[in-house]
């Protein structure tokens, strides 16, 4: 029982810790709620616009339209947006060798770290973002049910993005230049994940693709969610995709230590 | 002015002597511009025009954008770095030299990933933009007062460091005027908008410039012309104020 209480301290500790820097870095949160609200009003604007034109936008009504975007953005303006580029460099770098040296998973305390922080700034993000999507929009609609789905919908959004960060940028244990990695990514989740606009936007054969990907799960489940959607069953293909991000990160991280154990970091 | 020509040219030749990554460079660039288009084009199957804008004038507006934007934070990379340069002391080397220190320091860094929008504002534009020589004239001329308007604003929000010792506000600013000069002014309403023809110019980053190859109109490009004006002679006023504020590692002053 000790064993495991300690095992999981390895990862509290860091996670507590990064969220506590989080908090104490009042300039960066400054930065980081303006450009989320910045960019949530400029989005829903956009759409409100364009729903003002023919009522609603692909079911989607110009009220539901500002709380999707304010969600969108929240759960990706919650993680650093080179993350990739950061672990990247870090395992490229040789950082990621001396984390080795620890009795503790080093994806495992990564991972822990990442989350502490940007669901700690998720949490911040979505004080200030709920008022003013309120302010703009009104109440949420469905209110009361749709707290339970959407909250937990978040949590995983970002976690299975930050996890699968990590995955890509496991390429840096094989590769000696992925800069344009983070940015790829990036887009992807912009465009597939549902970030810029609703999935239902995308023509068909965008669509069916987007929905056999992770990315729909970080920004357009949380998303369609808030926009008052009740789709409980997003919740269970977000769990899927969270464990595939699980076995992969510990894969693919399993593999790149081996690769550096044996040609050296 | 042939110096400033020649640290340009220097700049230039800086920039580009790693030529697989300078064309690496531009090429991220050129894809990412590439990912918007496809956004508006999905946008406007979904939604005919909004507000006035349908998807011709918008890539219109995005190739005012990308061209502006990347010659401002291409070719006048410093523009946007005025508080990390004070906060490392690196006017110093500026203020020994017999030249504007403003003008040196603008054309003295060139960032490559950013002339990749260039490339790719002027190709969109002779792609959807009907080209004639009267809109091209009015393209070329938007796009230059488009460039010298953003940079005179970063280097005026960048100067808030002279005073308050942080780029905290630039950094702001350079999101706010970036973020918001991505989209029709017209989306946006009441307040708003007025902040965006006001104190952040977003609205004649782009969308005026845009316009006005459209429908040419004396009052826009007067408006235009006038409000670059004021915010070239701020961000110059503000930028001479600030070196008489500024002190490096080594205290050295303009006085």
């Amino acid at each position: 029982m000790n064993a495991v209480a300690g095992g999981v301290r390895w990862f509290l500790v860091p996670a507590g810790m990064a969220a506590r820097r989080m908090i104490a870095d009042r300039s960066g949160l400054v930065v980081a709620v303006f450009f989320y609200l910045l960019v949530s009003v400029t989005l829903s604007s956009l759409w409100r616009a364009a729903a003002g034109h023919q009522g609603s936008v692909a079911g989607y009504s110009a009220d539901s339209l500002t709380w999707y975007a304010f969600a969108a953005e929240a759960a990706i303006c919650g993680i650093a947006v080179r993350l990739v580029d950061e672990i990247g460099e870090e395992i490229a770098t040789g950082v990621v060798t001396a984390e080795m040296l620890r009795p503790a998973s080093v994806v495992g305390v990564r991972l822990a770290t990442v989350l502490g922080r940007s669901l700690t700034l998720l949490g911040v993000l979505l004080v200030p973002g709920t008022a003013l999507a309120w302010t703009i929009a009104g109440p949420p609609p469905g209110l009361g049910p749709m707290v339970a789905l959407v909250l937990p919908a978040f949590a995983l959004a970002v976690t299975i993005n930050v996890i699968m960060q990590h995955v890509a940028a496991a390429a840096s244990f094989w590769l000696r230049d992925i800069r344009a990695a983070w940015f790829l990514y990036q887009k992807l989740v912009f465009v597939l994940g549902g970030m810029l606009l609703p999935l239902e936007v995308l023509p068909d054969s965008l669509r069916t693709v987007a929905s056999c990907l992770p990315f729909m799960a970080m920004a357009y489940v949380p998303a369609r969610l808030a926009a008052g959607h009740p789709a409980p069953e997003l919740l269970v293909v977000q769990a899927g995709w969270l464990v595939v991000a699980v076995a992969l990160a510990v894969a693919v991280f399993a593999a790149g230590q081996r690769r550096v154990e044996v040609t050296g970091g | 002015m042939r110096g400033t020509v020649a640290v340009l040219r220097a700049a230039m030749r800086d920039a580009t002597a790693r030529r697989a990554a300078f064309w690496w460079q531009i090429s991220v660039m050129v894809a990412n511009d590439l990912i918007w288009v496809l956004f508006w084009m999905i946008f406007f199957t979904r939604v005919p025009s909004v507000r006035g804008w349908d998807s011709e004038k918008v890539l219109l507006l995005f190739a005012v954008l990308t061209t502006g934007s990347g010659l401002a934070l291409g070719i006048l990379a410093n523009c946007r770095r005025i508080p990390v340069l004070v906060r490392e002391g690196a006017l110093d080397e500026v203020l020994t030299l017999p030249v504007s220190p403003l003008r040196h320091l603008l054309v003295s860094r060139v960032d490559t990933v950013n002339l990749g929008d260039t490339v790719f504002g002027v190709v969109l534009f002779l792609a959807v933009g009907r080209p004639t020589p009267l809109r091209a004239a009015v393209f070329v001329a938007g796009v230059l007062l488009s460039t010298a308007l953003l940079a005179s604003f970063l280097v005026l929000i960048g100067c808030a460091v002279f005073v308050t010792g942080d780029g905290e506000s630039s950094g702001l600013g350079t999101h706010a005027i970036l973020v918001l000069s991505s989209y029709p002014a017209d989306i946006f309403q009441g307040a708003t908008k007025m902040l965006l023809y006001t104190v952040v110019p977003a609205g004649f980053v782009a969308s005026v410039p845009a316009r006005l190859i459209d429908r040419p109109d004396l009052t826009d490009a007067a408006a235009l012309v006038l409000i670059t004006g004021i915010f070239a002679a701020l961000a110059w006023t503000a930028f001479t104020l600030g070196l008489h504020r500024y002190a490096s590692g080594s205290g050295w002053r303009r006085s």
